[in-house]
């Protein structure tokens, strides 16, 4: 039997390519003519423009459905969650106390995050609401009316106000305030009409490899033991209810957060604490399993003395 | 079959685990997403793998158990004493006894034999029964009479002999060793699907390698660029079409089976669609394989026969007293009988004993006159000399039936010549003539044309013998021949021809319109292979050899133009002096062509020399010397009636009922599956951009990422898997009997428009359509397309959990994940709804869909039906399962691409009306596939 499939020259495959890139018996470029390339761009030219403009036409359909003010659907915040500032890069606030450096960033970030907290911006800006109930501000007919916001003065935070602070919010002394927020999520009356507070525990995080393995409830916690004594601003943590609900961005402009300052006092210092903090709330759930920060914030916390 | 796709898979799994090697390596608690992914793109290459292996051998299955029906058995004296063993146990020099009906256990010499007759024809190809004896005739033992060989049947007598040869060192082992030796080429469909998976796999790496790049220098770690790069893959890669195929050609198998068309290997289904060139066999292919009554000649005029399969039609004139005379010769000069117990079975399927032109007047007068054994019982016979090749005719003396007439009558019949020497006077109209010049030339005149018309003639005459002189006991003696064998009355010529299936012209018409060409290959003489050959169409009526032109003119055969015959009849001795040139030049200028007096072995010079002009060669055969050929063509066909294992096990293909015209029903599935097999890969590839797209999307712009490459894999594998298959079912837009055969090397499975269409118009369709589904999700649930770019750092980072939306909410790493979940079921659900119509507009290539009619393949509506059951069942039944990566999606978003689905409805329906309206067009030939 004779193989029929016969090798090609290296020359031959060159040469073939030569050919293929520019034809010049049939003046053929990539083996098309010019007038084929120019009907083939053509077309291309006009349906892509079809489809962008087809595209485009759904897309904008699809918009008209959108409000620009609330979104249509809220299922997936039902639980708001917790964070903290300072922010940092794994949710873990170190301080070397000897060493400047170490915490002037979180003390600049959190210069900026307060700014907006003054007291002055606040009375220029926001209302004196009453405490203890939600500021509703129904549209009342009026579509979309702009909101306004209750005030959450910068002094609230009392020891972690940073007001004249020569300590740096005690960032320099190895006391250092976090602040507690929590997500906004619009049209969330948050605590069904009930106060809530924020409250923070030394602990360790429930890694998925010691599931089921429960720790004992009464054996010795090291995180609580090395976490030691804490203060809360607003005093026991508490969000008051005015500060709900937030109507967005576009119409609740000067919108404040409620923050929660914690001060921790002694940690026990050159070991990493953990710390969770839950609010509780009648109608917060903090127990998602796979949602860690559902209503809760867990972060590290390291004080380095020398 | 599976090569390109599962290296490309193996790659994408090893990448994915060192992938996770990387990070476990950095850090402890990595996920395990990427080990899981990569062994479930093992999993898919072996379950294909496994898959196409079960398939193959369910249907190699069949035939193995051809093989292993009867073990052959020998009988053997060994110790003096008779033993039956199995054949394979026998030995040189074992003394071997075979009687009638047995199979020859090995090659033997003959010892002794008793009127031993062996039917060689699976070796030699010769189809007469051939006698054996202990004497030595010839040096060439395929020549000899005293070696019976392997496999061979012995048809009649006993023969005791001596084992000279057994297994591969016997003449059928060599061929058999011939057959294995020739190489097995690549089917066409193979090549096919190995140029798709170049394509594909091309298309894939190098997409891969340029995003690969160009996430390197957007700064990218090279990790997230090697996860990109598997996603990469896993898009391009259509992870169950090969499984398709695979299954979409043993539906046709099945299919074909059913029309008596067997399919050993599956990939010989599309073969024989593609198929240009047939070369069939004559005995039993083309013909009925048994010699019938076609003429009759009395009083001066030829009667044409019914030669159809059941005979019923005869009309020829039955009235004249000379008919009365012959019928009585046909039925009583024969020594053919029916074999007992068939009581029920028509006349002509009935078994005979005798040979076959006896069968054949037998059945003939069966017809006619209804019981033979009757009549013959009526009109004793007395004594009787059977045919041998020396005297060549035969007699027998009968009493009559007529009580009166007490004289004998001698009936006899012969070759035509013989016969009419022995005669003096000539039956016309009942009434005895004297036979004279212008008689003896108007025989000769019919004599010469039955004879042209490639049929087998006897002569019939009789005598009464006078009651004087032969009274009642008078004792015939046939040594003394104490009887007169001259002066006898000549009443009439009947020819005999092995006629052609009824089904056949018609097949070779299709085969001609569909493009063709029907070569006939035969042992048998030329001027019988014509006539047959003739008579079916593969010399059509109107088409002339040059020696038909030179007989018409009147010129020597060298004067006539070469160029004006369109069909030629070649001989084997013509063969054996041409140079391969010469035979290439045959096969290239001759429409039609007949190839007589050939021997097995230069039925391989005629395949090779077809396959020489780039043609698909199918072959039919049925011998054992046929395997080399059948092995060599592109497509085998064995004879599953007549034809010998080996001829079996060298076949792609076993024809269940040896007919031609099962080849063709082949031809049209062949054709169809072809055609199917396109729609099955466009379908298949389109969504591939739709899953590419999204990858690209996320590395250029940073959005979320559109969808998972775990759920990829299961619209790969799930919900495209029936649909496709269904696509199998379609019926042809047009005639495909109608069109040339596809050109092997220019009419490829997936061409350049099949993949500029699918992916570049509909894909690129899909992909916005999808992309529509996911934008909306997103923005219903507060973020905005334009808040989405570039938001993927911030998005995949576990420590941002506040991230603000276009509306100030703030959202957690798991409500964002979970949102992102969704969007894969969005864009999931985006493709399934398109491939929807993908699928409804690759029912056609050509023809509207309303043409096509929409409700005529019903398994389409299955795999519609499967497709959104599956759908339905991951997002809702699964929509817990987080491994899985799908949520509950609402269900308007089902039908957020239902416009985009229109659309590509319309586009293909607006791209085939141009079609169908300027055929060989520019749009024609940039948008047809």
């Amino acid at each position: 039997m004779v193989i029929q499939k016969e090798k090609k020259s290296c020359g031959q495959v060159v040469e073939e390519w030569k050919e293929f890139v520019w034809n010049p018996r049939t003046h053929q470029f990539m083996g098309r003519t010019g007038t084929s390339w120019a009907f083939i761009l053509l077309f291309y030219l006009v349906f892509y423009g079809f489809l962008t403009a087809m595209f485009s036409l759904t897309m904008w359909v699809m918009l008209q459905t959108v409000s620009d003010h609330t979104p249509k659907y809220q299922d997936r915040l039902a639980t708001p969650g917790l964070m903290i500032r300072p922010k940092t890069e794994n949710l873990d606030v170190i301080v070397n106390v000897s060493d400047t450096e170490s915490w002037d960033q979180h003390v600049q970030k959190l210069n900026k995050f307060l700014d907006p907290y003054n007291d002055s911006i606040q009375a220029q800006k926001n209302d004196v609401c009453r405490p203890g109930r939600y500021y509703e501000q129904p549209d009342n007919g009026v579509l979309n009316y702009p909101k306004r916001a209750c005030q959450f003065n910068r002094t609230q935070l009392g020891n972690c106000s940073g007001i004249g602070d020569p300590t740096h919010y005690g960032y320099s002394t190895g006391q250092p305030c976090v602040f507690i927020k929590m997500n906004r999520v619009i049209n969330f009356y948050a605590g069904a009409n009930q106060s809530m507070n924020v409250t923070c525990v030394g602990k360790k995080p429930h890694h998925h490899k010691n599931k089921g393995k429960l720790i004992p409830e009464d054996g010795r916690d090291e995180d609580a033991e090395n976490l030691g004594h804490f203060v809360m601003f607003p005093a026991n943590g508490n969000i008051d209810l005015m500060y709900f609900p937030y109507y967005g961005k576009k119409f609740h402009v000067n919108y404040t957060q409620p923050l929660v300052a914690v001060k921790f006092l002694n940690v026990t210092p050159n070991v990493e604490v953990n710390v969770e903090c839950r609010i509780n709330a009648a109608n917060i759930a903090t127990d998602d399993e796979r949602d860690k920060f559902a209503g809760r914030v867990a972060f590290k916390l390291r004080i380095n003395k020398t | 079959m599976v090569g390109g796709f599962s290296i490309l898979l193996w790659v994408g799994a090893f990448l994915c685990w060192i992938a996770y090697g990387i990070q476990y390596s950095s850090d402890k608690s990595a996920s395990l997403n990427n080990v899981y992914l990569g062994s479930v793109l093992v999993l898919v290459v072996i379950l294909t793998g496994v898959f196409a292996y079960y398939q193959e051998a369910k249907s190699t299955n069949i035939m193995s158990s051809f093989n292993n029906m009867i073990p052959q058995q020998a009988v053997v004296i060994r110790d003096s004493e008779k033993k039956t063993i199995p054949a394979e146990q026998l030995v040189v020099g074992d003394i071997v006894e075979v009687k009638g009906g047995d199979q020859i256990p090995a090659d033997v010499r003959v010892l002794s034999s008793q009127g031993c007759r062996v039917d060689n024809s699976s070796l030699t190809g010769e189809s007469e029964p051939q006698p054996r004896s202990s004497e030595f005739t010839h040096e060439n033992p395929l020549e000899t009479k005293n070696i019976c060989f392997y496999s061979t049947t012995c048809l009649e007598g006993t023969v005791t002999g001596m084992v000279i040869n057994t297994g591969d060192r016997t003449i059928i082992g060599h061929i058999a060793s011939l057959a294995s030796g020739v190489g097995n080429e690549k089917t066409p469909i193979a090549i096919e699907i190995e140029h798709f998976v170049h394509i594909v796999a091309g298309v894939a790496v190098s997409i891969g390698i340029l995003f690969f790049i160009i996430a390197v220098s957007l700064k990218y770690r090279v990790l997230d660029s090697v996860i990109f790069l598997i996603g990469i893959i896993v898009a391009n890669v259509p992870e169950g079409l090969l499984g398709t195929v695979t299954v979409t050609l043993s539906l046709t198998a099945k299919r074909m089976a059913k029309k008596n068309c067997l399919v050993k290997n599956l990939e010989a289904v599309e073969t024989l669609g593609s198929t240009s060139i047939i070369c069939s066999d004559k005995t039993g292919t083309l013909t009925q394989n048994r010699m019938t009554v076609a003429h009759l000649w009395f009083d001066n005029q030829i009667f044409v026969a019914d030669t159809s399969e059941d005979h019923s039609n005869q009309v020829f004139d039955q009235s004249s007293s000379t008919w009365a005379s012959l019928s009585k010769i046909i039925t009583l000069c024969n020594r053919a009988e029916f074999k007992p117990g068939q009581e029920n079975v028509p006349i002509m399927k009935k078994a005979v004993i005798g040979d076959a032109s006896e069968a054949a007047l037998l059945k003939f007068s069966e017809v006619i006159l209804g019981d033979v054994m009757e009549i013959r019982k009526r009109n004793r016979k007395v004594v009787e000399i059977p045919f041998n090749s020396t005297n060549k005719f035969q007699l027998s003396i009968h009493e009559t039936d007529d009580p009166h007439d007490k004289r004998f009558l001698m009936v006899m019949k012969g070759a035509p010549e013989r016969i009419l020497e022995k005669c003096s006077t000539i039956m016309i109209n009942g009434e005895e003539h004297p036979l004279d010049e212008s008689t003896a030339k108007t025989f000769h005149t019919a004599y010469m044309e039955l004879g042209g018309l490639g049929e087998r003639v006897l002569g019939f005459c009789h005598l009464y013998l006078p009651a004087d002189e032969f009274p009642e006991t008078y004792s015939f003696d046939i040594d003394a021949m104490n009887f007169p064998t001259s002066n006898l009355c000549f009443v009439g010529l009947l020819s005999m021809i092995d006629p052609p299936r009824s089904t056949v012209p018609d097949a070779v018409t299709k085969c001609r319109s569909a493009g063709i060409k029907v070569i006939m290959v035969t042992g048998d003489h030329p001027i019988t292979a014509k006539a047959i050959a003739k008579s079916v169409g593969i010399i059509s009526a109107n088409s002339e050899t040059v020696e038909d032109i030179a007989h018409r003119l009147n010129i020597p055969v060298e004067q006539v133009n070469q160029r004006d015959a369109k069909a030629t009849v070649v001989t084997g001795m013509e063969l054996n002096d041409m140079s391969l040139e010469q035979l290439d030049e045959i096969l290239a200028n001759y429409q039609e062509i007949v190839f007589a007096r050939t021997s097995p072995q230069q039925k391989l010079i005629i395949v090779e020399g077809c396959q020489r002009q780039d043609a698909v060669v199918a072959v039919t055969g049925d011998g054992v010397n046929d395997s080399p050929a059948l092995k060599k063509a592109d497509i085998g066909i064995a004879m599953g009636i007549a034809g010998s294992d080996a001829a079996k096990n060298a076949a792609d293909m076993v024809l269940l009922d040896d007919n031609f015209a099962s080849i063709v029903t082949g031809v049209e599935e062949g054709r169809l599956i072809f055609d199917n097999l396109k729609k099955t890969i466009a379908y298949t590839l389109t969504k591939n951009i739709a899953e590419l797209c999204p990858f690209l999307i996320y590395i250029i712009a940073g959005l979320p990422l559109p969808i998972g490459t775990i759920t990829i894999l299961f619209i790969d594998l799930g919900t495209d898997i029936i649909p496709s298959i269904a696509l199998a079912y379609e019926k042809a837009e047009s005639d495909i009997m109608n069109r040339k055969p596809r050109h092997k090397k220019k009419d490829r499975l997936v061409n350049k428009q099949l993949a500029v269409y699918s992916y570049l118009h509909i894909g690129l369709m899909q992909a916005l359509g999808a992309f529509l589904v996911y934008f909306t999700v997103y923005a219903q649930e507060g973020f905005l397309p334009h808040t989405l770019i570039n938001l993927r750092v911030e998005w995949e980072n576990d420590n941002v959990n506040d991230l603000e939306d276009h509306y100030g909410q703030e959202w957690t790493r798991y409500q964002r994940e979970y949102l992102e979940w969704t969007g894969y079921t969005a864009f999931f659900v985006g493709i399934l709804v398109q491939q929807i119509a993908d699928l409804i507009i690759r029912k056609t290539r050509r023809n509207s869909i309303f043409q096509q009619g929409l409700f005529r393949n019903k398994v389409i509506w299955v795999g519609i039906a499967s497709q959104i059951i599956i759908g339905l069942i991951l997002s809702y039944g699964l929509g817990s399962v987080t491994a899985l990566s799908f949520t509950m999606l609402r269900a308007q978003y089902w039908f957020v691409a239902v416009p985009h689905a229109i659309l590509i409805w319309v586009y293909d329906e607006v791209r085939k009306l141009f079609i169908r309206l300027y055929p060989g067009s520019w749009w024609d030939k940039n948008m047809y596939y």
